[in-house]
């Protein structure tokens, strides 16, 4: 969190972006080369240092990314389904281990056996024709399918055409800006990327904010094993989440909006920009928007592999250029965010619920869901279910509903769900029937919301195992700054891993218990503070599984 | 609103703003109550280690939330617990874990004793490490390639203290995290040895680090000191405060006090780590007298005896104007006070200059012209109050370090910023807009400013009716002006000129910077005065943030001056010509002391040539090296019956002089020095002077008294208490009331300093415009047809003027030798490569100096430093000088370029082979 690198990343605006040049840079060979490196440092006026410490830090960029061609899905949904030996095995076939490398989740939850070439993602059945994916090099992409339900179509709404889809933003654009936030605030969204925040009140934070230049960035790195839900949306319905950014930019003042979008999710990426191509085609961007003096521009960001970046401060720095690292608040960024300008951070699916409400009414969304929990949720399910795929309910929709109606009920014997990605919680089955699909009734039981993807721990799964995963999860994934994060997680993930392997060792439960709290309490950030929650609830609900491993 | 928070059940009134971590040691008095690691004192919130973390609750005894209290702010109501049962075991926790990748070597680690990793283990009370071994950093190797910097990253613990140190203090990047997690380890570039990197070695780094992962080869943060002593740095005109470590009377290293005002903390790699001068070989250690051309030997009394005896033959014979004394700016005031007073009141003559002749004597002529007074308008903590920056003629990142670093923190912060220089220099690769003119075009190129203020009516026409004389003269000769021809002049766009100029008038508040490249030239004082017509017509003046602000050179180039080290003003800039002021200086040093001006440096050297001046004693000045035109000046120094030269080292100077006398450096003698801003700050005597050597002042007592005139013997109080008397801007200065910081002068009799001048009036009443146009160097006229080329002379960050110091410490292993800065087309037109010696060749003389090929200047113009005899620069030089101030004029020298031969182009040839 350099305000001296901020600025001096800023001085090209976004459209001359120092990540986005590394990134293109990185894109032929899986790194960026010492050269191109120090010259990019001198074109940014920054260090050396600074742009070799930053792709030093994605999985998509760093040196030991140089000449990876494949990359197999090591996510939990299909680590926990176990189709990636046999993907691994197929892929052997035609690369060399070191040219192998690993991609966490490519949404492809609901059939697994995941893997990316040459840009394409494929799951499912695909491994099997690998030979002629291998040959044609990105020309077969076949389209994954999974389930899409709704007991109450919001975000899943059928989709006419662009011109309809946005004859309203003529009327939005000649309300006053506090007006439409009016609207936003009345509806009581709550942040749908994990944290729950009022999405009106954000929204006025920045718009108070003095500034020339504002941003707001959808945060499209959902990096959360077992969510495909914001790629649904990306890919389904763009331009919701493009309508959403654009009244959000209105409300606030921003003059840009950036849509950070992983990499893992390459089609994404096309289908936004072709979106984005069908606003500027109609003149819905640019200088001066519908005579309306509001100008406004779209810009996206391909991300590089970094699950920090889902916190929002990490997702700016590496907007940047930056080395993916968390930052303290304050400054909050909607006070000093992107390149030091007050700046809106807000999830995919949040976004896209605006056009709903500025169609329907504030109040109409309020009246939806509980009173805390507005509107609806969309619930990601993995292949464990019968009927796997992406649904959107009501907030307050049983989970018994969403698993039995809309799942189908569970494929093989389960013991846990781990809902709402690696920092959620992990749900016995036995709590089902105490559990609603909102914000509180998560909360109040001991786990948490999040992104409500449910990833299921399959009975022939070792809870310690599982444990050991997510720890190595929560230490590849830790962007390092913050000591309780950067060290625990991994002697968190040794001490499984030596209670798997030496049975003379057990974990000597205090101090499981002090890591835990050291994590939760004293991280700077969610990714340390939350990963002790799904072990503090195997701890609880898996006991009588563990305790061989305790001391 | 109620600022009120509670700490452990107390309110207590907070600070808008003020962190959780600050609220509490300041209530509290303790330092150290709430352990932290990645915090630093000159350091931004940083939020890394957390052992700094404590509980927080909306009331009392109630629920409690844990926060780092470095980077939360206190808010109104809040029950802070600060050693609560839990965040002591979260501490704790935490520690434990540092310490599974920390190697326990205390006892052996040089910073045993002095570790903040192990005092917050010792507070914490760690007593186990319950994890079972798992993955470590303690491996890694040590870096040891630098002649000054150190690291072993093994006892890094992650805090980024030295990469933010290096950011936010530095500004230099050097320093990175690298990789991710657990696996994030410091970088230096892209992952190179300190000596590989850009590091600019100014230890900002090593102060930082709060173990021994990164230090310096001086152990600086080693507990074998037996004494600290606070004193100022010798180097350049910024005036950092140093802490100098001591152990039986050896210097051990130098580390910043974060309290200082000057350099909070910081400093650069001179004022650092090049002190090794102090104690080196080629100290000289004995008073020597030439004999038949050779030095021999002499015991003080001899020496005295010789040069007492020679004065007063040539007194006798030729008058005291036969004599002149040239008084060094690297001396504290007390001794350039006594110098001035030796030559005025013993010898009898106004022959006393000093090296601010070839440096800011245009700024204080034209400064005082403008304004009465001669001197920084304010102070470098305006800074933080600007909006616009103007920085003309000075490359401060190389000459005044750590002020350069201020200005360069704020140019990347982007506050609005205008570089005016031939050179693209660090400033100008961040600055908004950089006029790169032709060297030697100041003049037009501030007459085009002034033009576009006028004709675009971006005047501030209240200050100018109110505080300001001239304007309607000024305002008909500036819109006379032809901006075609300035155009072509300066090489510069006018629509760029423009646009900078608009920038720097609409700025709330812009300050203003300059130095040697607007002084060192045949129309410095012009240019001087032109910018204080720039100032004032946009009321830039008076005000918070904004002002006419010298960099001066040397440490106390400013103190030199006041004390009267030049032959038209006495101590304290009292007209000499001035009966009433003539008489003051009788009645107050009791002898007649001559009402007509004396010699300026160039003319004491034309004067001994021609054989008017027999005797001339140079204190701490290498005039053979660093003055211009070095054939001329050896002439001159070969030409005087008598030359003393008091000295620390034998320099071309000193080897020409007839009586050397071993001088103590600045950290074997007390007195003040004089900063760019005015601030009068104590230099405390760290070691005793070496053997065989004496402080300058009390040599010139000694001689005083040998020539008849009682003077006390040195004390640095009793000398301010004398200069008290006579220099009214010193009035209130007394030695025991200086403090850690200094006063900025004037100084009140009541001890009350000042930090900014003329806010309500200016010295002389009201400010006065002046105007004048461009002619261009006589330099240029007469040689550029055969010497077509223009060099342009300039500083190197590790070297400090003829490098007779730092030469003789580490820094002559980063930078080893001058070199000429070329441009590419040049090169190709000249067929030289990188690398290769060039002739260069000036009406004057030639020397033969290596090419280093680069884009910072344009075509035609050469750029190249004087740090080195082996290249003696100064040979083309010329004598060309301020037609005011006598300046003289090495910013613009005409000469050719061809490749070397003989010798030159063999050694080139065997260094390229080394470097393959």
């Amino acid at each position: 969190m350099s305000k001296n690198l901020s600025e001096l990343s800023g001085r090209g605006g976004i459209v001359d972006n120092l990540f986005e040049k590394m990134g293109n840079a990185a894109e032929k060979s899986g790194t960026v080369s010492q050269e191109e490196l120090d010259r990019l440092a001198k074109e940014f006026l920054v260090g050396k240092a600074n742009t070799y410490g930053t792709v030093t830090a994605y999985d998509f960029m760093k040196p030991e990314n140089k000449g990876k061609k494949a990359y197999i899905c090591n996510g939990s949904a299909c680590l926990c389904a176990g189709t990636q030996d046999k993907v691994m095995d197929s892929l052997s076939e035609h690369y060399k281990r070191e040219e192998i490398g690993h991609m966490t989740c490519l949404g492809r939850c609901h059939e697994n056996s995941a893997f990316h070439i040459g840009g394409v993602n494929y799951s499912g059945d695909a491994s099997q024709k690998m030979s002629e994916i291998v040959s044609t090099q990105g020309a077969l992409q076949p389209k994954d399918a999974y389930n899409v339900g709704s007991n109450k179509e919001l975000l899943t709404e059928a989709f006419t055409d662009v011109d309809a889809y946005y004859s309203i933003i003529h009327d939005v654009l000649k309300r006053s800006p506090e007006e439409v936030l009016g609207e936003i605030k009345d509806s009581n969204i709550r942040g749908r990327g994990g944290a729950g925040f009022p999405m009106g009140v954000k929204w006025d934070f920045c718009r108070k904010a003095e500034s020339d230049t504002k941003f707001i960035i959808c945060n499209a790195d959902e990096g959360d094993p077992g969510a495909y839900s914001d790629r649904y949306l990306l890919e389904e319905r763009p331009h919701s989440v493009l309508f959403g950014m654009m009244v959000g930019g209105f409300c606030m003042g921003a003059q840009w909006g950036i849509l950070y979008i992983r990499a893992e999710y390459p089609e994404s990426v096309d289908i936004v920009n072709a979106a984005i191509q069908e606003l500027r085609d109609r003149n819905l961007l640019g200088d001066n928007i519908l005579g309306t003096g509001f100008n406004f521009d779209f810009k996206v960001i391909k991300a590089q592999g970094a699950y920090i970046c889902g916190e929002e401060t990490a997702l700016i720095n590496s907007i940047e250029g930056q080395r993916p690292e968390v930052r303290t608040r304050p400054p909050f960024p909607a006070i000093q965010g992107l390149f030091n300008k007050p700046t809106i951070v807000n999830n995919v699916e949040t976004l896209a619920a605006v056009h709903w409400i500025l169609d329907n009414g504030g109040s109409a969304y309020a009246a939806l869901g509980t009173d805390k929990s507005t509107g609806t949720k969309l619930v990601c399910l993995d292949s464990f279910f019968n009927k796997p795929g992406m649904y959107e309910v009501e907030m307050g929709t049983s989970l018994r509903t969403v698993i039995d109606d809309f799942g189908g009920g569970f494929k093989e014997p389960v013991k846990a769900m781990h809902i709402g990605g690696p920092l959620g919680g992990m749900v016995p089955v036995s709590k089902i029937d105490d559990l609603a699909i909102d914000f509180e009734s998560f909360s109040t039981n001991g786990f948490l919301l999040g992104h409500a993807s449910v990833v299921c721990i399959p009975e022939k799964i070792e809870i310690i195992k599982y444990l050991e995963h997510l720890m190595e999860f929560a230490a590849y994934e830790s962007c390092g700054k913050c000591f309780p994060c950067r060290l625990g997680t991994t002697r968190g993930q040794e001490m499984f891993a030596k209670a798997i392997n030496d049975e003379n060792y057990k974990i000597d439960r205090d101090l499981l218990n002090d890591l835990l709290d050291t994590l939760q309490e004293g991280s700077l950030c969610a990714h340390g503070g939350g990963i002790p929650l799904p072990v503090k609830n195997a701890l609880h609900y898996f006991e009588d599984e563990l305790s061989q491993y305790l001391a | 609103m109620n600022r009120i928070a509670y700490i452990n059940n107390q309110p207590h009134a907070f600070h808008e703003g003020e962190t959780i971590l600050k609220f509490v040691k300041r209530v509290t008095g303790q330092e150290k109550i709430i352990p932290t690691l990645c915090d630093a004192p000159n350091l931004d919130p940083f939020g890394s280690c957390r052992v700094c973390s404590v509980d927080v609750a909306l009331e009392e005894g109630g629920k409690t939330k844990t926060m780092a209290s470095c980077h939360s702010p206190v808010a109104a109501g809040q029950y802070i617990y600060p050693d609560s049962k839990q965040v002591k075991k979260l501490r704790k926790n935490i520690m434990e874990l540092v310490l599974t990748d920390h190697p326990l070597d205390c006892l052996t680690c040089e910073v045993n004793g002095n570790c903040e990793l192990q005092d917050v283990a010792a507070q914490v009370g760690i007593r186990e490490v319950r994890y079972p071994e798992g993955k470590n950093h303690l491996d890694r190797t040590k870096d040891l390639s630098h002649p000054y910097m150190t690291s072993d990253m093994s006892k890094c613990i992650n805090c980024y203290r030295c990469v933010r140190a290096c950011d936010e203090v530095q500004g230099e990047f050097v320093l990175s995290m690298a990789g991710r997690g657990f696996d994030s380890h410091i970088v230096k570039g892209n992952d190179l040895t300190f000596m590989e990197s850009d590091c600019v070695s100014c230890g900002a780094c090593a102060q930082a680090c709060p173990t021994s992962a990164i230090s310096d080869v001086f152990q600086s943060k080693a507990v074998h000191t037996e004494e600290t002593t606070r004193t100022i740095c010798t180097y350049c005109g910024v005036g950092c405060n140093l802490e100098v470590n001591t152990a039986n009377g050896e210097i051990l290293s130098i580390q910043a006090p974060y309290d200082a005002q000057t350099n909070g903390g910081h400093t650069c790699l001179k004022g650092r780590y090049a002190f090794k001068f102090y104690n080196h070989p080629d100290r000289l250690r004995s008073p020597l007298i030439k004999r038949n051309g050779k030095f021999e030997e002499a015991t003080w009394d001899e020496a005295y005896t010789h040069i007492e005896n020679e004065l007063n033959r040539i007194k006798a014979e030729s008058g005291p104007d036969a004599i002149a004394g040239i008084s060094s700016a690297r001396t504290p005031n007390e001794e350039n006070y006594l110098m001035q007073k030796f030559i005025r009141a013993v010898v009898g003559t106004n022959n006393i200059d000093c090296c601010a002749r070839v440096c800011h004597s245009p700024t204080a002529l034209g400064m005082q012209r403008a304004f009465g007074t001669g001197a920084a308008t304010n102070s470098i903590s305006d800074l933080e109050h600007t909006d616009c920056i103007l920085v003309i003629g000075a490359n401060p990142t190389d000459a005044h370090p750590v002020t350069g670093v201020k200005i360069k923190q704020k140019f990347m912060k982007g506050v609005t910023s205008i570089v005016i220089d031939p050179r693209r220099i660090e400033l100008a690769k961040y600055a908004t807009y950089h006029l790169q003119l032709r060297p030697g075009t100041n003049v037009a190129m501030l007459n085009m400013m002034l033009y576009y203020i006028i004709s675009e009516g971006w005047v501030d026409d209240e200050f100018v009716a109110n505080r300001t004389e001239g304007f309607e003269a000024l305002k008909k000769e500036i819109l006379a002006l032809d901006m075609d021809e300035m155009e072509r002049l300066t090489g510069v766009d006018r629509n760029l000129v423009k646009e900078a100029t608009k920038a720097y008038a609409a700025s709330k508040a812009a300050m203003e910077f300059h130095g040697l490249g607007v002084t060192e030239h045949s129309q410095g004082t012009f240019a001087i005065q032109l910018i204080a017509d720039l100032v004032m017509i946009t009321g830039n003046i008076g005000k918070p943030g904004a002002g006419m602000n010298p960099l001066r050179g040397q440490n106390n180039v400013q103190g030199a001056a006041d004390m009267g080290a030049q032959p038209h003003q006495g101590a304290g800039y009292l007209d000499v010509t001035d009966p009433e002021m003539n008489h003051r200086y009788n009645t107050f040093y009791k002898r007649e002391v001559p009402s007509h001006i004396g010699y300026k440096i160039p003319e004491m050297f034309d004067a001994a040539i021609n054989g008017d001046l027999k005797a001339l004693w140079i204190i701490g000045e290498d005039v053979v090296q660093t003055d211009p035109n070095t054939n001329k000046v050896i002439k001159a120094m070969e030409s005087v019956d008598l030359l003393v030269v008091q000295e620390l080292f034998m320099t071309e100077t000193a080897m020409r002089a007839t009586v050397v006398l071993p001088g103590a450096s600045f950290l074997e003698k007390e007195g003040t020095f004089t900063n760019g801003e005015r601030r009068i700050q104590r230099v405390n005597k760290v070691v005793e002077p070496l053997e065989g050597t004496k402080p300058d002042g009390q040599i010139i007592i000694d001689m005083m008294n040998r020539m008849g005139y009682e003077q006390p013997d040195y004390t640095a109080k009793g000398m301010l208490e004398e200069i008290s008397q006579i220099v009214p801007f010193f009035a209130g200065v007394k030695w025991d009331e200086l403090g850690q910081n200094g006063k900025q002068w004037p100084v009140k009799p009541n001890g009350e300093d000042t930090q900014m001048l003329h806010i309500e009036e200016f010295k002389n009443g009201k400010g006065q415009f002046a105007f004048y146009s461009f002619s261009e160097s006589k330099e240029l006229e007469k040689y550029s047809k055969d010497f077509p080329y223009i060099i342009t002379t300039n500083r190197e960050l590790e070297h400090y003027n003829c490098g007779a110091m730092t030469r003789r410490t580490g820094n002559v292993d980063i930078l080893t030798e001058d070199v000429l800065l070329i441009h590419p087309d040049d090169a190709t037109k000249e067929g030289i490569a990188d690398g290769e010696f060039v002739c260069v060749e000036s009406p004057r003389g030639k020397v033969d100096i290596k090419a280093l090929v680069t884009d910072e200047m344009k075509p035609g113009i050469l750029s190249s430093t004087f740090h080195f005899p082996e290249v003696m620069l100064n040979i083309i030089t010329s004598d060309e000088h301020c037609s005011e101030a006598m300046c003289p004029e090495y910013k613009v020298v005409s000469c050719r370029l061809r490749k070397s031969k003989g010798k030159f182009k063999q050694m080139a040839e065997a260094s390229t082979v080394v470097t393959n």
